[in-house]
């Protein structure tokens, strides 16, 4: 049937049915390289769950940035196997409920090939059964509670990033051995803050130190006051487990309270993520903190890639409207988060949802070498448990600027497995 | 007298203060809530997005001027004219109507409200640097002097809005429509650009409590949605539409917060304030503040 017989009027009703029974026979009794021909044309469509709006939607927009960072970058290079990568966002809005209700809808309704996101996680937390009936491959990318890849782990979930335990066991000889002896933790009071708590209190104590006392305060809590006003006593610093605008008012009124002047100020580098540096001021001076990425180009962190992935990330930034904004770790991780994928689908030749058991073997073990799609360094995501170790970086704010103090490699931030698969 | 001996009287006096200026705080927001309510029978779920507003006005005033004070009254006279702005499209075709329509328009009003703010600023918070600096020693903690004037500054805002509800002209008009819209009106007072400006002042409100508890927090699109839920609860406990109930019970349930919080979390503390409003929707609908109706 060509269109010469169209122009001559031979085109019957019959013709074309046994016209298409012949194609779709054809198609379905090809072999794999035909079949794969014919996949090649549908995109991979790759899920993300992100808070948009909301307390969390500083960090949602910026880990957005970085996924749509790497999806690009892969496009441009041809895609993945030849097939283009569609990625289809979801707003969580910073609220379990409506993180759940999204990602069943984006496996369900938009029939999502895998997903990459998560950003809280009480939500990582709430969507972890959604991607486990449904058997999509869930790679969270800035989500830290540790549970998710110990007590809580599941063979569809992967953190291809660091987790409180490691950085704890990173850090925490510093912090005793070079700030002080005795702690006191804050900590935001959700699942994330909490595991990151008994994270530190740990590792504080097996290097020699103490916790004298630990505070919850709630997310989202505006006056702290009555919460701060209760830390006092002999101790030498203050761990700070916080993030976006919770970080942000524990500093200004724990600087208003004098709590800065009495103790030295350590915590988790989510307190001083670059894109709030804005709003601490001055205030976050002589912190000292921890993270997977930082950016800061002292050596041995002078690397080519570091300095591609930084100039690229800015200028995406700066388009999403975070003007003057430098890369943070939700930018870092996500962008990583994707390309490991990338490189689980190539090594799998994962095609679709029915490939997931290929896609988590693929996963399993994978070993990220440093690279521009891997610009942070070398890793490991291990097979026990899923979870990744990185090279941590320990730095100082002064003068509203980081100063590396201290890189650990990964090998000396990895702790021993703490996951069954059920 | 052991008893005596057990109370924390060091940390007893600072929660007193933290009550005490938290309580300023939250009767400056919950003013204008109230004062809405209480004249026009609207809800306002936008009013925590006034103060969001009038503290990026605050931002962009102090960058352009560097003058925290000048910010204070562009924020305020700026959220006041949007507050106008909202109530004469939004609110006034509704008014008189089922009292779900103008709630569901206020919730309205604040997802676009919210939303513009992050889109025209960016979700990147904002800082409102302190006017001054300093702090005084209280036991173990230095108390900072700016706090202290945030309660002074919201109780004398308070205090001449009072005074100008009592005395001036239009805050006669306001106290004559609060009693009976219908007599006003026949009494020649205009009573739609009383209720145009009643919205106006207390938008006014909202915005000038965000200008002063900016410093404290960064300003971002969601910075108003803590307050409002604790506002409300003021409202309700001080009895809707009483300026002065509102600033007591302001008072009232932050001194009970931070009291409680010297024993039990304040996390825990913080419940304090859902029991007091269930017990006084049970026993006194009223309020607790105002005169029982005879």
């Amino acid at each position: 049937m060509t269109l010469k017989d169209l122009d001559k009027g031979q085109v019957t009703r019959r013709r074309v049915l046994a016209a298409s029974g012949i194609g779709l026979g054809a198609a379905v009794l090809s072999p794999m390289p035909l079949r794969y021909a014919l996949a090649q044309s549908k995109p991979y469509r790759i899920g993300s769950e992100q808070p948009l709006t909301g307390v969390a939607a500083l960090g949602g927009k910026t880990a957005l940035v970085g996924l749509q960072m790497a999806v690009d970058r892969i496009n441009k290079a041809g895609g993945i196997l030849g097939r283009a990568v569609e990625l289809i966002v979801a707003d969580d809005e910073s609220k379990p409920d409506s993180g759940r209700r999204k990602v069943e809808k984006l496996v369900t309704e938009d029939n999502i090939d895998a997903h990459v996101g998560g950003y809280l996680s009480n939500i990582c937390l709430a969507c972890v059964p959604v991607f486990t009936e449904n058997q999509v491959v869930n790679m969270i990318s800035v989500c830290l509670d540790t549970t998710l890849t110990t007590s809580k782990c599941n063979k569809y979930t992967f953190r291809p990033y660091d987790f409180a335990p490691s950085q704890a066991k990173a850090f925490a000889p510093h912090l005793v051995n070079k700030m002080g002896k005795r702690w006191f933790i804050a900590y935001a009071d959700y699942s994330w803050g909490q595991s990151t708590r008994d994270a530190y209190a740990n590792e504080i104590k097996g290097n020699g130190g103490s916790v004298v006392g630990t505070l919850g305060i709630p997310l989202g809590t505006a006056d702290m006051t009555p919460f701060l006003s209760k830390i006092s006593g002999d101790f030498d610093g203050l761990f700070l487990i916080f993030f976006g605008p919770d970080s942000i008012n524990f500093v200004n009124q724990g600087t208003d309270l004098g709590l800065r002047k009495k103790y030295k100020w350590a915590g988790d580098g989510a307190v001083a993520v670059a894109s709030q540096l804005p709003a601490l001021g001055d205030k976050i001076e002589g912190f000292v903190g921890v993270d997977r990425y930082v950016p800061v180009f002292d050596p041995p962190l002078d690397t080519p890639y570091l300095h591609a992935f930084y100039d690229e990330a800015v200028e995406r930034l700066k388009k999403a409207g975070l003007e003057n904004a430098a890369p943070d770790r939700y930018v870092q991780s996500n962008f990583e988060a994707m390309n490991a994928l990338k490189l689980g689908i190539e090594k799998s030749k994962f095609q679709g949802r029915a490939d997931s058991e290929k896609l988590i073997a693929a996963l399993e073990g994978l070993e990220m070498k440093e690279s521009a799609d891997f610009p942070t360094g070398d890793k490991l995501l291990r097979k026990e448990d899923h979870q990744a170790f990185v090279r941590e970086t320990i730095f100082e704010m002064r003068e509203g600027k980081y100063h590396l103090l201290d890189t650990i490699p990964w090998q000396k931030s990895e702790v021993p497995p703490a996951c069954t698969f059920a | 007298m052991q008893w005596l001996h057990a109370v924390p009287w060091d940390l007893l006096l600072i929660q007193t203060i933290n009550g005490i200026v938290t309580g300023m705080i939250l009767a400056l927001v919950a003013s204008g809530l109230t004062l809405i309510f209480g004249i026009m029978d609207v809800v306002n779920f936008a009013h925590g997005e006034f103060l969001m507003l009038g503290a990026y006005i605050a931002v962009l005033t102090i960058v352009a001027t560097h003058n925290f004070w000048l910010a204070l009254i562009i924020a305020s006279l700026g959220t006041g004219l949007i507050g106008a702005l909202v109530y004469v499209t939004t609110l006034r075709p509704l008014l008189g109507r089922d009292p779900l329509t103008t709630i569901l328009a206020t919730f309205g009003v604040s997802l676009v409200l919210q939303n513009y703010a992050l889109w025209q600023f960016g979700p990147v918070a904002r800082k409102i640097p302190e006017p001054f600096s300093g702090s005084i020693t209280l036991f173990h903690l230095d108390y900072s002097l700016y706090r202290l004037m945030i309660a002074g500054l919201s109780a004398a805002i308070i205090g001449g809005f009072w005074l100008f509800l009592k005395f001036g002209t239009w805050g006669i008009w306001i106290r004559a429509t609060t009693q009976d819209r219908i007599m006003a009106q026949a009494m020649g007072i205009p009573v739609p650009w009383v209720l145009a400006g009643v919205f106006a002042i207390g938008s006014a409100m909202a915005g000038a409590s965000g200008v002063l508890f900016g410093p404290l927090v960064g300003v971002d699109h969601a910075m108003g949605f803590d307050w409002i839920l604790r506002a409300f609860i003021v409202v309700v406990v001080g009895g809707m539409g009483s300026l002065g109930g509102s600033v007591l019970a302001a008072i009232f349930i932050s001194l009970l917060e931070a009291y409680s919080s010297l024993w039990v979390s304040p996390a825990q503390a913080g419940i304090i304030s859902f029991v007091v409003l269930i017990l006084t929707l049970l026993f006194r609908p009223t309020g607790l503040f105002v005169a029982t109706p005879k």
